[in-house]
């Protein structure tokens, strides 16, 4: 793309804003639940008690008889008109499993909080109060709540008809790992648990199915980050033609996977819709969005290494537990998780085995990190720990094994190709962004007086843009430019944005590309009858796609300007010069044309000066980044994703030995998410993100009671940090440029979740070895901690 | 539900420099009542448990969760959502720092951020650190692990009191 007219004097690389970016501080950003229309109705949805358990009955007639009730509906009733939820990503792709996800129960619940029956009424309270008359026989059955004993020959099934709950097997293995260990100094051997937490955005998610009327389709406003993907799901679940169906994402109040669809409660508001020919709507309340799950994982982890720290092998069986099967993406965190290893390391024999396990907790949704966060986790954690086996500090036993920054593009055992980095580089960058060696001091200091300060380091890798054969997860995506006679500008993109600011980017990137105003350009996105067909924002992949798209078709755009200029000016191509706006031909005297005279021309002498080019200035681009490749190499292999943003992080605590409190006293991080269009903006999605893992690891965590009923129900239980939580972060960049994309963007936004969380874990086991305490269990809140400490001085 | 109607209570409320009378059920949330009845759309739900502080307004200058407040408990009050922190019809300098810092990212947790700070500022010049997070501390913001609302915040309070020295480090 060496065409690009961006360059430094432009926007692209600066802290830029747009207007939009005003509503939401005066109060006036529209997001899905601020939408009501005329005959509003609302529904509630009735949900299990039981985590696993037969219907014998769903009788509703006494919610039918409340006053301002419109419809009941048992999930017996809803499965008469819908098709079975169509996968995000079919296991079945994958080797796996696929079960008949309805968007209701139909005879049994295979998880607490499953759907039973839904109420539509007048007003929310109405609905909410009737669904409590709704009389439902349950047989409770004996349900399975831990992925190791969901596998054992005799566990409960959690879909009757499967030979057992192992939703998918995969084995990663490459080279001879038998003889790596069999030639080992040293095996290191590292048990990681994982809890389930969530990302719980503070906008929960909504949907307002309108029925037209006129022309018997349906617009769907949604909390939706994958507005066409979505569609094409509706349409057969509801057995409906895809081009009846609108959705309508509006701003989003965050996302982070959650927001992603498969959702049961997406096409029940358009079925319900579509029965009383009246709006519908439904908002989430915090108790359901807990409901949805992520992460966890139980990783037994071996590394074997020779005399010196090198690593020669590396074994992993781990087990995610991915509660009941649902058509939401979350499942696949769990191959991710597999696909990521060994991270950023050197190692070549490996044998990593994904065991993706079903059980009756509620499921998961894809949550920021997708299954890579969980990498970073367990190698991490297992690196501290096999350094202080070896006697080794950890960041020396990193840079030993780390992929040197001159053996990139680098093939992966997995088949990843890592595109680029300097991984020892950003290390040593984030250790001085903190002034490690101070630190250093500081703890020897605070344990004379009997404190305990922690430092830990972790490293993390995260693929984004990912694309899979033969699903909605497509890598590419594409972008309308349109220039209107004014000189105005409207962008069109197929990707969305869940409140990240990628629109700023985007619009940076095109008035760069045309030379214009930044406040003339508008960006739209969401709406699948506007923009072009795009599958919306997952995987860190907005920018790249969605900016690099938006650049392509803005070039182009702005060759049939020039040519237009140059006719209009009656000079070559060559001799036509554009500056602050105006067109003139060089050694040409004579006034100077302004961009929009020349985009009227354009519009109005399209059988003159204008026959150059074909009118409307409008073109649509796609972007499909050239490093994926989908055929598979020698090895069987293939390389989803075009881009591999890195990290490194540091973490300093303080761990207070009364209470087992953590203090997180300063995290750093050196980031490489390749050319940086928004300095400012991409920081804050880095900063968001190490919320995420400090939050997830100190602790946000989802508790069930023994019989698989979910205990964590509000913020009271679910704790997520606050402001005085999150210490001062430094961040720093160490940008390697992606060789394969405009610009040599990467990703941004996923990275941060896992390479924080591990930095926190291995700062607090630092903080607390002198204490002879080493927990690998997470969360670490403060009755793990303390219970620790307690047994370790129990034990002396 | 039809004994309920009979012991709803009439409220006056000054809304953004609005009056409104409203006659209210005794089990309406003010958070409710400002968003359905009176269109306030700006102040958001995030947990209706008064944990998340989306729903934060101001009752007579007073910052509150609206959504744990029952209008029935307020028979005369002056109410200041978001919608309100306009100074004739421009940004008022808390939203303007939060614009200039880029303060938030999706702008969710807005109203609890920005009420809570100009709660703050009103009468404190100075706030320390340790204050600003006390402040803030009953507002959850998922998207910005809080960086750039403390960077806003500092600047906000420069901006509103160019005399003073502020407490808070630079961020
Ligand atoms: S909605 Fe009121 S505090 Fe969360
Ligand atoms: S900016 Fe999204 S919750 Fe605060």
């Amino acid at each position: 793309m060496s065409t690009s007219q961006a360059d430094s004097k432009g926007y692209v690389g600066k802290f830029v804003r747009t207007k939009e970016g005003r509503a939401p501080l005066l109060g006036k950003a529209k997001y899905t639940n601020d939408y009501t229309f005329a005959g509003q109705l609302y529904a509630h949805i009735l949900r299990s008690p039981h985590a696993s358990a037969v219907i014998n009955s769903v009788d509703v007639s006494g919610a039918k008889k409340v006053a301002g009730v419109r419809l009941v509906m048992s999930g017996r009733e809803v499965a008469e008109y819908t098709n079975p939820i169509t996968d995000y990503l079919d296991p079945a792709v994958f080797g796996g499993k696929s079960a008949d996800i309805r968007p209701m129960a139909v005879d049994r619940a295979w998880c607490f909080g499953q759907p039973v029956a839904i109420v539509v009424a007048d007003d929310a309270n109405i609905a909410r109060y009737a669904a409590s008359r709704i009389q439902v026989d349950y047989t409770p059955l004996e349900a399975v709540t831990d992925a190791e004993q969901a596998l054992a020959e005799d566990a409960p099934r959690v879909v009757p008809e499967w030979d057992d709950n192992l939703l998918m097997y995969v084995p990663f293995v490459f080279g001879d790992t038998d003889s790596a260990f069999a030639s080992a100094a040293h095996v290191v051997s590292t048990e990681v648990g994982i809890h389930r937490f969530s990302t719980q955005p503070m906008e929960t998610r909504c949907y307002n199915a309108v029925w037209e009327h006129d022309t018997e389709s349906i617009t769907l406003y949604a909390t939706s980050q994958n507005p066409h993907p979505l569609r094409l799901v509706l349409a057969e679940t509801l057995r409906m033609p895809e081009n009846k169906i609108r959705i309508i994402a509006s701003t989003i109040g965050g996302a982070f996977g959650m927001k992603m669809h498969g959702h049961p409660e997406e096409s029940l508001l358009c079925l319900m819709a579509k029965l009383t020919g009246r709006p519908v709507k439904w908002v989430e309340s915090r108790e359901e969005c807990l409901l949805i799950g992520a992460r966890e994982q139980r990783h037994y982890l071996e590394m074997a290494f020779d005399d010196e720290g090198r690593m020669l092998g590396l074994r992993d069986r781990f087990y995610a537990n991915l509660g009941a099967p649902s058509a939401c993406p979350g499942w696949g965190m769990a191959f991710l998780t597999g696909l990521t290893m060994p991270g950023p390391y050197r190692v070549r024999d490996i044998d990593v085995q994904v065991h993706a396990v079903n059980t009756n907790k509620p499921s998961w949704n894809a949550a920021r990190g997708y299954g890579k966060e969980s990498t970073a986790i367990a190698l991490e954690l297992a690196m501290d720990h096999a350094a202080r086996q070896l006697g080794m500090s950890p960041v020396e036993l990193r840079l030993k094994n780390f992929i040197r920054h001159d053996e990139f593009p680098y093939g992966s055992p997995t088949g990843l190709m890592y595109d680029s980095g300097d991984y020892g580089g950003a290390l040593s960058k984030a250790l001085d962004a903190i002034n490690h060696e101070d630190w250093l001091e500081k703890q020897a200091q605070a344990l004379a007086e009997g404190r305990y300060i922690g430092i830990g380091v972790a490293f993390e890798l995260t693929p984004e843009g990912g694309a899979i054969p033969g699903t909605m997860v497509a890598g590419y995506d594409s972008s309308t430019v349109r220039v209107g006679p004014d000189g105005t500008v409207r962008v069109l993109t197929g990707i969305t944005s869940p409140g990240t600011g990628n629109a700023t980017g985007i619009a940076q990137i095109v008035a760069d590309e045309l030379g214009v105003d930044i406040d003339h350009i508008e960006v739209l996105q969401g709406d699948t009858n506007a923009s072009p067909y795009g599958f919306g924002n997952y995987s860190g992949r907005s920018t790249i796609v969605g900016g690099g798209s938006a650049a392509l078709a803005a070039q182009d755009v702005r060759k049939m300007i020039d040519k237009v200029a140059a006719a209009l000016l009656e000079v070559d191509l060559e001799a036509l010069e554009f500056q602050d706006g105006l067109y003139f031909g060089r050694g040409k005297p004579g006034t100077p044309l302004s961009f929009a005279e020349v985009c009227y021309a354009a519009y109005t002498r399209a059988y003159d000066v204008a026959l150059c080019i074909e009118p409307p200035l409008e073109v649509t681009r796609t972007f499909r980044p050239p490093s994926i490749r989908h055929t598979p190499d020698k090895n069987g292999h293939i390389n989803p994703y075009p881009s591999y943003s890195n990290a490194a992080y540091v973490s300093v605590c303080e761990v207070d030995r009364e209470t087992g409190k953590v203090e997180l006293l300063a995290i750093s991080a050196a980031h490489d998410c390749g050319k940086v269009i928004n300095p400012v903006l991409v920081e804050g999605q880095a900063c968001g993100a190490i919320g995420f893992g400090l939050g997830g690891v100190l602790s946000e965590e989802i508790t069930f009671d023994e019989g698989g009923r979910q205990l964590t129900r509000s913020f009271v239980d679910y704790v997520m940090p606050r402001m005085s939580d999150v210490p001062d972060i430094t961040m720093v960049h160490h940008d390697s440029p992606n060789p394969d994309t405009y610009l040599g963007l990467k990703g941004a936004g996923e990275a941060g979740v896992g390479g924080s969380a591990a930095a926190v874990v291995n700062s607090v086991n630092n903080a607390l070895q002198p204490l002879g305490v080493l927990i690998h269990d997470l969360p670490l809140s403060p009755p793990r901690v303390w219970a620790a400490i307690q047994a370790a001085e129990g034990g002396h | 539900m039809e004994d309920l109607l009979h012991m709803s209570a009439l409220i006056q409320l000054r809304i953004d420099g609005e009056l409104h009378e409203l006659e209210v059920l005794p089990n309406a949330t003010l958070l409710d009542v400002l968003r359905d009845e009176v269109g306030k759309k700006g102040t958001h739900m995030g947990c209706r448990t008064g944990h998340c502080g989306a729903c934060t307004v101001m009752i007579d200058g007073k910052v509150a969760k609206s959504c744990i407040t029952l209008a029935a408990s307020l028979p005369r009050a002056t109410i200041t959502t978001i919608e309100g922190l306009q100074q004739d019809g421009e940004m008022g300098p808390i939203q303007q720092a939060f614009w200039d810092e880029a303060g938030l990212q999706c702008g969710y947790c807005a109203p609890g951020i920005l009420l809570s700070t100009a709660e703050l500022l009103a009468d404190n010049h100075q706030p320390s650190a340790a204050e600003v997070d006390q402040a803030l501390a009953g507002n959850l913001c998922r998207c910005t692990g809080y960086q750039s609302i403390k960077r806003a915040v500092h600047s906000a309070c420069v901006r509103m009191y160019p005399d003073q020295e502020t407490g808070i480090e630079e961020g």
